[in-house]
């Protein structure tokens, strides 16, 4: 950096992503205290310990090949040819290839004097790949062994995620030239993928004890601790306002971006490099909330915990075009995805026996869905990189937005790169024996043998005198 | 041995190194280290869990038996 105005918009970039990162933690407060409250006492400690252990297990796993898949993949690879490298191999090389960036030992990887973007930008990443995990891991309260939601938060946090990221949430991604798929504040890319990753080690893993009658009748659990609940969704919605800053370039010249010759525009830009506002998507993430929240409330006659959920699925389901949308778009979308939402949690939860129990599948997957498919039609027409425009299917340049890129979009997210690896692997850690907790520590407690020392230390300590 | 001897000598370079952390050139062999402390992580702390929930689940503890245990500090 040789002068002044390079070095502040380099060093407000810098700065910028590391304000997103400190808001995002919030989000996985939010889920920890969220997860917690929803679990029975006798499962609390071991509940709060699976939610935060994938912090270090993702974080190693995204430093050692998480982040250099989503530079790598793109391409599919073999389906586009990138607009870099102009094949559709493997991104490697040629500046921006995963062997230039994002190799753990590269030299970007690192404390670098010629870099100050690599490190907070990887760390934003990261802290998409934490909210990935974190989405799947209330689902499986109380039943989950910790060493199998281990595996499958790195398989979702620092694998599938990434290479979805790679497909629809990258400059060059393929299904943004094949597809005209959109999806700027991740309703796919983070949101319906856990949700069916989550469904799928669910219909493997099975319900708790206790969770359905002999009939078939589903019982409510809990939450033991609403108020736990509400606070942790309140701070999931906090960190979400991290979250949204954090898919934006905060300010970049989109005029040589573009090949534009002489033209000099400095404006905030999407994931995709096209350009919003903060301010504008400011507008829409409280219009989707409130759109959420009136939904849920509405739904569920009141209820607290779907009130919560219902504002989380509201943001979720207007994300996708929430970048372009006029802000009452957003809420009237918010609100059609946060009762599908509700609708589809009970339903599936009667017709297959899935106990989902934190609704995450609903609020993450099915809102996620729905706000892909909605957002086909709403922005029918616009193109999906400022690259280039050409058709549908053809790869080498890039399809507008369309509904049914959209759909096919939804079911690669939920379906192909959601629910069947989480079924997959759920199939085998089943099969090793290592995915369910013992039937009889389920009944007496993950925390059993905690809470006995704890009772024997506090009779001990009572019983002295000195 | 230090990347870095000397602040000034170091950012007058004509072209200055950006890596500033100790061994430059080793990355490998850390990367090589964290990978095997990450797996033996796994294997370790999965045979613990199954051998502590295989000695739980032996004592039968009934669904509400943990109700006894509940401290009252």
């Amino acid at each position: 950096m040789d002068n002044e105005l390079t070095a502040l918009t380099t060093i407000f970039t810098e700065f910028y992503y590391w304000m997103t990162v400190v808001l995002m933690f919030l989000i996985h407060v939010g889920f920890c205290m969220y997860e917690v409250g929803a679990s029975r006492y006798k499962h609390h400690q071991h509940t709060l310990m699976k939610n935060t252990m994938l912090i270090p297990l993702v974080t190693i796993t995204w430093f050692f090949f998480g982040w250099w898949i989503y530079w790598a993949f793109p391409t599919g690879p073999g389906l586009a040819p990138s607009i870099m490298t102009e094949n559709s191999n493997l991104i490697l090389g040629g500046g921006f290839g995963a062997n230039d960036l994002a190799n753990a030992t590269n030299p970007l990887m690192a404390i670098n004097l010629g870099d100050h973007i690599m490190g907070v930008f990887w760390a934003a990443f990261l802290l998409f790949s934490w909210t990935a995990a974190s989405i799947v891991s209330g689902a499986v309260i109380e039943r989950i062994t910790t060493f199998a939601f281990g595996i499958l938060a790195i398989a979702i946090g620092s694998v599938f995620w990434s290479i979805d990221a790679a497909w629809g949430w990258h400059f060059d991604g393929w299904m943004l030239k094949i597809l005209g798929y959109h999806d700027a504040y991740a309703s796919g890319v983070i949101h319906a993928i856990c949700g069916g990753f989550a469904l799928g080690v669910l219909a493997v893993l099975g319900p708790r004890i206790g969770k359905f009658s002999s009939s078939g009748e589903p019982r409510n659990i809990g939450p033991r601790n609403p108020w736990l609940v509400c606070i942790g969704l309140f701070l999931i919605y906090t960190g979400f306002w991290g979250f949204y800053a954090a898919c934006n370039i905060p300010i970049f010249d989109l005029g040589p971006e573009y090949g534009m010759e002489g033209v000099t525009y400095f404006t905030a830009t999407n994931i995709y490099v096209t350009p919003t506002t903060l301010s504008g998507i400011t507008m829409n993430f409280l219009l989707s909330l409130a759109g959420g929240l009136l939904a849920g409330y509405w739904i569920s006659k009141g209820d607290p915990f779907w009130t919560y959920s219902g504002g989380l699925a509201g943001i979720i389901a207007a994300s996708a075009g929430n970048d372009l949308y006029h802000p009452l778009q957003s809420l009237i979308i918010a609100a059609i995805g946060t009762v599908c939402a509700y609708k589809l949690h009970y339903w599936v939860e009667r017709k297959y026996k899935i106990d989902d129990a934190v609704g995450a599948v609903a609020v993450h997957g099915y809102a996620g869905v729905v706000g892909l498919v909605i957002c086909g039609f709403v922005l029918w027409g616009y193109p999906s990189s400022g690259y280039g425009v050409g058709s549908m299917w053809v790869g080498t340049d890039y399809a507008p937005i369309n509904p049914l890129g959209m759909i096919i979009g939804a079911i690669i997210m939920f379906g192909v790169l959601g629910f069947l690896p989480g079924w997959i692997l759920a199939k085998i850690l089943h099969g090793a024996g290592k995915l369910r907790i013992p039937r009889d520590v389920e009944l007496a407690g993950l925390d059993y043998n905690i809470m006995e020392a704890a009772s024997k230390d506090e009779k001990t300590v009572a019983s002295s005198s000195r | 041995m230090a990347t870095v001897t000397n602040w000034i000598d170091h950012l007058s370079a004509s072209e200055v190194a950006g890596q500033v952390y100790p061994y430059v050139g080793t990355e490998w062999l850390w990367l090589t280290i964290a990978i095997v402390f990450w797996i033996w992580w796994h294997i370790s702390t999965g045979t613990g869990e199954t051998e502590e929930q295989a000695k739980l689940g032996r004592k039968k503890h009934g669904p509400n038996d943990y109700k006894k245990n509940i401290p009252d500090w």
